[in-house]
């Protein structure tokens, strides 16, 4: 039997390379090689690494290699894991995309690295995002913009942005990201890749720096729903660490992931077609066919609607920075970041935050602390906190008549570096179809479903009650089927 | 309801009243700027206060957090966050003073 290049094993799917690496037939330490000489490439090319340790992620590679050799089964045996930078890995520097936690080195593994790396998984380097994880394109980060290996002229999206670039450019198969509005299904979608929310407390949230405690949850990025669904089946499951972290028993993801759509009852989100800012041409042309295919395919489409949907933007952008206000508090220059301003205790507060946190995170924080001061709790938090509750119950009722929702991930694919830059509302609103699964606390899946007509990738969303991941990830794989989207590589991606 | 606000502006002296909630210094120009953005974000927000209040009449806000049981757990090593601190002196971080005696 010839031996696999590592070269080779990283166009494929990981778990081709993890049987190589489990079967002794290639090294984890050479996979780690090549993996690392493409990073390097990702982050010159794209900025999509904050952070790399060549020296710790042999060692690391090797401990693996010593295990496998002990005849330990490894489902991801040395399988190159990319981290974005706001999810601790032990020994790694955490930044967050902010100069605020310049110089933080994490004291351990977040709970969903801890699980991936138990697997046999190796962390090749920590990921680019915006900064605390706010912001839909990856140009609010602090050391500079992520570029889109399917046009480097384009936003990757955000704000795992570096994690998608990541994987997009072939330096990872594997990428961990944040979602908390759409963080990871966003950069997915524009990127060509396959990104998942899993239900509110499925996959532990110990090790994240928080952002919005009540949306924030960790997420996967990859090329194919095969994977996307391995991934979720290690990181998934209970952790005492995580107070919000469901007891109850995974599901298994992984039993029926070829079941197909056949008899399922499929609904298409009637308010995706009137949203504010239109539905670019292609993203409604490959809404219609991804309808299509699941019809072809056996589903029963029929339009379905979740009245309270064109005000989740408000209800999410009042409610996460209410949150993130509280949460970034922690950030005062007393027992890590970036001290500044000595002069007295409040100085220092004043001087640490104020050079160290960015424009779009003080605009959120501002915005969440005027939603929550004295005179305008009721009429923004209070509000927009009830109707949260309804959307979810508007979800509920959905879920009566169908057993998942389709629409699209994104308004429009990718767009140009700067071109919201200066209109923090028109970013905000590119979230419209991904804050609604994160209000309501279920799960949801982006999978490629098509190209645009200047080659750009689109992604629909498949969107389920609590615990449906099966089906998401079932119904995404007959898309991906019909799409093509696995056969094609991005014109960026290094070799 | 008490407390609703018809036509929500906010205005520079707003935006300072909530930068120091936040413990956040503003220049001048980014205090200009922020009033003008907020308030366009607000007014897009507006929507929200349009719905009927019979509608929202009977919506609880979510539940709590939950919690674990309080018992102690082992901490983060001491090395790591004392690696981490600005400052840190025979087991404590070390802050500018706050109590003077005069």
């Amino acid at each position: 039997m010839t031996e696999p290049s590592p070269a080779a094993l990283l166009e494929g799917p990981f778990t081709a390379l993890a049987d190589a690496v489990g079967a002794r037939r290639v090294t984890a330490r050479a996979v780690a090689e090549e993996s690392l000489k493409r990073v390097e490439m990702a982050r010159e090319a794209f900025g999509a690494f904050l952070s790399t340790d060549a020296a710790k992620t042999l060692k690391e590679a090797g401990d693996v290699d010593r295990r496998v050799q002990a005849g330990e089964r490894l489902p991801l045996a040395g399988v190159p894991l990319a981290v974005k930078d706001n999810i601790n890995v032990a020994g790694r520097p955490s930044t967050a995309g902010s100069k605020l936690l310049l110089g933080f080195v994490s004291p351990d593994h977040a709970t969903c690295v801890a699980r991936l790396v138990g697997a046999g998984a190796v962390v090749v380097g920590k990921t680019n995002c915006d900064e605390f994880g706010m912001g839909s394109s990856n140009e609010n980060s602090a050391y500079g913009p992520v570029r889109n290996p399917w046009n480097p002229a384009r936003v990757p999206g955000g704000s795992s942005g570096g994690s998608a670039a990541a994987v997009a450019s072939r330096a990872v198969p594997l990428s961990l990201g944040t979602d908390t509005g759409g963080s990871v299904r966003q950069p997915a979608a524009l990127c060509g890749l396959v990104g998942w929310k899993p239900t509110y407390g499925r996959v532990s949230r110990y090790g994240l720096i928080a952002f919005a405690s009540s949306f924030d949850q960790a997420g996967a990025l990859t090329r194919s729903v095969d994977e996307a669904a391995r991934a979720f089946a290690v990181m998934a499951g209970a952790d005492p660490k995580d107070s919000t972290s469901l007891a109850t028993p995974v599901p298994d993801v992984l039993a029926a992931l070829r079941a197909g759509a056949r008899g399922k009852r499929i609904g298409l989100l009637a308010e995706a077609s009137s949203a504010e800012g239109g539905l670019h041409p292609d993203v409604k042309a490959s809404f219609e066919k991804a309808a299509e295919t699941l019809r072809a395919a056996g589903a029963v489409v029929t339009p379905v609607s979740v009245p309270r949907v064109p005000l989740a933007v408000p209800v999410y952008y009042l409610t996460a920075t209410a949150e993130a206000s509280s949460n970034l508090a922690r950030f005062d220059g007393v027992r890590y970041g970036a001290r500044k301003g000595d002069a007295s205790l409040a100085a220092l507060y004043l001087k640490t935050r104020s050079s160290g946190f960015g424009p779009e995170v003080k605009r959120r924080i501002l915005l969440g602390t005027f939603a929550l001061s004295a005179g305008y709790h009721d009429a923004y938090y209070g509000r927009a906190q009830r109707v949260r509750a309804l959307l979810a119950k508007d979800f509920a009722a959905a879920f009566r008549g169908v057993d998942a929702i389709l629409c699209p991930t994104t308004p429009e694919p990718a767009f140009q570096l700067g071109a919201k830059t200066d209109d923090p509302l028109a970013m905000y609103l590119e979230d419209v179809f991904t804050v609604p699964a994160s209000l309501a606390g279920i799960p949801a899946v982006s999978v490629p479903s098509d190209f645009s007509r200047d080659g750009l990738p689109i992604g629909m969303q498949l969107i389920g009650p609590g615990d449906s991941e099966p089906l998401l990830f079932t119904l995404a794989r007959v898309l991906e089927d019909a799409s093509g989207a696995l056969a094609r590589r991005a014109p960026g991606a290094v070799s | 309801m008490t407390g609703y606000i018809v036509a929500m502006r906010i205005d520079p002296a707003l935006v300072s009243k909530v930068a120091a909630l936040a413990a956040l210094e503003l220049s001048d120009a980014e205090r200009d700027a922020m009033a003008g953005q907020l308030t366009r974000i607000v007014e897009h927000f507006e929507a929200l206060r349009e719905l009927p209040e019979e509608i929202l009449a009977g919506e609880a806000v979510p539940r709590a957090t939950p919690l674990r049981p309080d018992e102690a757990q082992s901490g983060s090593p001491g090395a790591l966050v004392e690696a981490n601190a600005p400052a840190f002196a025979h087991g404590h971080f070390v802050v500018p003073r706050v109590v003077t005696r005069d």
